[in-house]
């Protein structure tokens, strides 16, 4: 296992995509000190800014430790092994993530799993806007995977889903599984406004409460909802269909007994 | 002595109007026709200001003192080139040609490059990268538009001339002006208030006030009325909306629902909600006709779009609105852009490095993500360790967490005049007001590239925009020299195209000369 602790509290942004389990695999101590990074437009060694020591613990591969949250791009396309952070950390991490584990004991930076395809991301703290979500301009979200959050997050989470479960115990900011084709989101506590606009297709589970856009229509009233094979969630539930502007077949399964403001909908069933 | 100058541009909005006539007396503009009162604000009396920056300045124990400019791009290029995470920002009132300097300055900087569209209309560019925008030049709209739809903007306000030169009041080629029915209408407002006062005095009887309505008359109306129609949506009734055929008065923050609402209805799908927004579904079911039996029709979208709740995603389900509208029959949108030159920003940073604003060149090429590298958020997270403002005033403007960030490191800024953030600078520069004082380019909001005109000329020992980048990036690579790293090539200066008239470009459509008639005389003459 390699433990790198951060030196000094950093003052600019700090890219260190070569922060993966493949990166450091087969590599002695002094090749991985020397590895790339930049701090701001400096071209500096992991040595420059972390305190690195090796243990012969296997697994997790790599631990982070201190405040990271200007370390952007940890885990950047990892496919195997596992990285623990112990702190906050920053932007980008795990994105396009093929495989392996990150577990983050801490809050995440935005475009956290971006362009996810397999693997699993545990957030032990609050996860940022854009969770999931690609690149401006990319239709192709997060294909696969898990990502389970305990706190909250911010705005944008899922956007373009194309498959994967996030699992979200907190609350979730607005335009949650935005353009989102397939796939599930599972939001514990409630949600801003703008739930799924414009899916075509995919669910997200709401246990609190949450707005319909105009564009969506109620289907029926369901007891409980699978969200996984191993989550199942007891309802009742609202599940409306749409967004019809886009003609998808999404569906959003609101919590009965939280959405009393929803109970218009039923003259329609 | 006076003379005048026809077909001067303005500097100050998107429209950038190109019919002023200036007249110059000893070097200062005295009489300017044609143009808007913020036009005549800037263009007569304000580039006068006593608050103009005449020499360049450096902070020394908290004071700032006159220095040489030689010294003062000596400070900034070494405050920059010590940095590790600078930050350039501004952009959007200077021309095009400092535009394309400032880019090869954070090139070699590696600095994050941002243009005041961050604040404004950023949200309309990143919606246009995720679903495209059909677009159309205000030309087109001028001639041809029958339905005008500002939503949530206020012309009358901030653009004054765009209703008059572009849209309503214009008379085009296949469309009339309505001008003369506004004018009916305010001659019929003011006859019914008196009428009003009257038989109030008369009877002594207060008259049946209105009941506030949410929105304006029926729109049933919009079909009926011959010529253009002017819509208005907004959250208040604004001097636009006074002047417009319909107005929709909108709860704030619910433009999204509104628009999903009018897709759904465009779409001949039915609502399961009575409301959306505050409006009744039948009186958007009217508005979605109006929208669909036009025959070109136009969005303008402004600031209360890209800026309230939603921002890019109500830019983006706008657009969306404006395709499917597209089935039915010809649809355009366009944003309502601020500053003169703020679409050149976007267009020369897209130009020089593939993307319009948010850059970041500290891993020695652009990357871009705005909510990463724009100002705002770079500030509030304290990302950066020098600022290069230019051509901007954010002190007047940002949020004030964002300012004291920006004030924990040095600052450089380059303004005319001594503004709010040029007071709070550690080095000032002074610089001449582009469109009045040098030429240079700029791009109409519709992205249409038109020429500023200089009218009068600058106070002595003050440089151009462009002239400062220059010489800052000259120093910056003579210090990076001397340290030993990489530095870039000084890239040919272009020339300003003059178009010659014994020349003939390659460009130009060969027109061939008309054989001469053989007659009598020119026989006699052979």
């Amino acid at each position: 296992m390699i433990t790198l602790t951060a030196l000094r509290e950093f003052s600019v942004p700090i890219q260190a995509p070569c922060i993966t389990p493949e990166n450091f695999k087969d590599k002695t101590l002094a090749e991985i000190k020397k590895l790339p990074a930049t701090e701001g437009n400096r071209n500096v060694t992991l040595a420059d800014l972390f305190k690195i020591e090796q243990s012969p613990q296997e697994t997790p591969n790599i631990t982070l430790n201190g405040d990271l949250s200007k370390v952007k791009r940890v885990g950047q396309a990892m496919k195997t092994g596992e990285i623990v952070i112990n702190g906050n950390i920053g932007m980008h991490t795990g994105e396009k993530m093929a495989g392996g584990k990150i577990t983050i004991n801490g809050n995440a930076g935005c475009w956290t799993g971006s362009e996810m395809k397999k693997g699993t991301i545990e957030i032990h703290g609050d996860g940022g806007d854009y969770l999931a979500s690609p690149y401006r301009g990319n239709d192709l979200g997060m294909k696969g995977g898990l990502i389970t959050v305990d706190g909250n997050v911010g705005t944008d989470v899922g956007c373009h889903l194309k498959g994967g479960i996030i699992k979200i115990k907190g609350s979730a900011g607005r335009f949650i599984g935005y353009h989102m084709t397939d796939g599930a989101i599972y939001v514990e506590k409630d949600c801003d406004v703008r739930t799924g606009a414009c899916m075509s297709g995919g669910k997200i589970v709401v246990g609190g409460t949450l707005e319909i856009l105009p564009s969506f229509t109620i289907d029926s009233i369901k007891p409980k909802v699978k969200v996984d094979d191993t989550t199942n969630v007891a309802g009742p539930f609202y599940v409306f269909l749409g967004d019809r502007s886009e003609h998808g077949t999404g569906k959003i399964f609101a919590n009965k007994t939280a959405n009393p403001a929803l109970q218009f909908y039923e003259k329609y069933l | 002595m006076s003379k005048t100058i026809n077909n001067v541009v303005c500097p100050i909005c998107g429209c950038l109007c190109d019919d002023l006539e200036v007249t110059v007396e000893n070097n200062e503009i005295v009489k300017m026709k044609n143009g808007c009162a913020v036009c005549e604000a800037k263009m007569v009396h304000g580039y006068k200001s006593e608050e103009r920056i005449l020499k360049p300045m450096i902070r020394k124990d908290g004071k700032l003192v006159s220095v040489s400019m030689d010294e003062a791009v000596k400070k900034a290029a070494q405050i920059l080139t010590d940095a590790k995470y600078p930050l350039l920002f501004g952009w959007s009132s200077t021309v095009g040609e400092a535009q394309r300097i400032g880019v090869e300055l954070a090139e070699e900087l590696g600095a994050t490059l941002d243009n005041c569209c961050s604040v404004c209309h950023g949200p309309s560019v990143m919606a246009t990268q995720e679903i495209g925008i059909p677009a159309a030049t205000l030309g087109q709209i001028r001639h041809r538009a029958d339905l005008i739809v500002y939503w949530a903007c206020n012309p009358w306000a901030s653009h004054p001339r765009h209703v008059e030169r572009y849209t309503a009041f214009t008379d085009g080629r296949f469309e009339g002006s309505e001008w003369q029915s506004y004018v009916k209408k305010l001659k019929a407002d003011s006859n019914r208030k008196k009428m009003e006062m009257a038989s109030k005095r008369i009877s002594r009887v207060e008259p049946p006030t209105k009941a506030a309505s949410f929105t304006g008359p029926p729109p049933q109306m919009l079909e009926h009325k011959p010529g253009r129609k002017m819509i208005v949506v907004d959250v208040r009734k604004t001097m636009t909306a006074e002047v417009a055929d319909y107005f929709l008065q909108i709860e704030p923050n619910r433009d999204y629902d509104v628009i999903e609402a009018l897709r759904c209805l465009v779409t001949d799908q039915e609502l399961d909600v009575e409301k959306v927004g505050g409006i009744p579904l039948d009186t958007l079911r009217e508005v979605a006709d109006a929208m669909m039996s036009c025959e070109f029709g136009v969005i303008y979208f402004g600031l209360g779009m890209t800026q309230s709740l939603g921002r890019f995603r109500n830019i983006e389900i706008a657009i969306a609105l404006a395709r499917d509208l597209n089935r039915k029959t010809k649809f355009v949108i366009s944003p309502m852009r601020g500053h003169f030159n703020v679409t050149g920003a976007n267009n020369v940073f897209a130009w020089q490095t593939g993307y319009p604003f948010a850059l970041d060149f500290s891993q020695g090429y652009p990357q871009f993500n705005p909510g990463e590298n724009t100002a705002v958020d770079l500030l509030r997270r304290n990302d950066n360790d020098a600022t290069l403002i230019i051509s901007a005033d954010p002190a007047a403007h940002f949020p004030s967490v964002i300012m004291q960030n920006m004030m924990k490191h040095p600052l450089i800024t380059i303004n005319p005049d001594m503004n709010a953030i040029s007071r709070l600078g550690d080095v000032v520069f002074p610089t001449q007001w582009c469109g009045i004082e040098y030429a240079g380019t700029a791009y109409r909001m519709d992205a249409v590239p038109i020429t500023l005109k200089k009218v009068v000329e600058p106070p002595p020992g003050i440089l151009t925009d462009e002239e400062l980048l220059v010489r800052i990036l000259e120093e910056v690579r003579a210090i990076k020299a001397k340290r030993g790293e990489p530095v870039g090539q000084a890239e040919p200066k272009i020339a300003p195209h003059k178009p010659t008239k014994a020349t003939k470009t390659s460009r130009e459509c060969p027109i061939q000369e008309k054989p001469k008639r053989v007659t009598k005389k020119t026989k006699k003459v052979a």
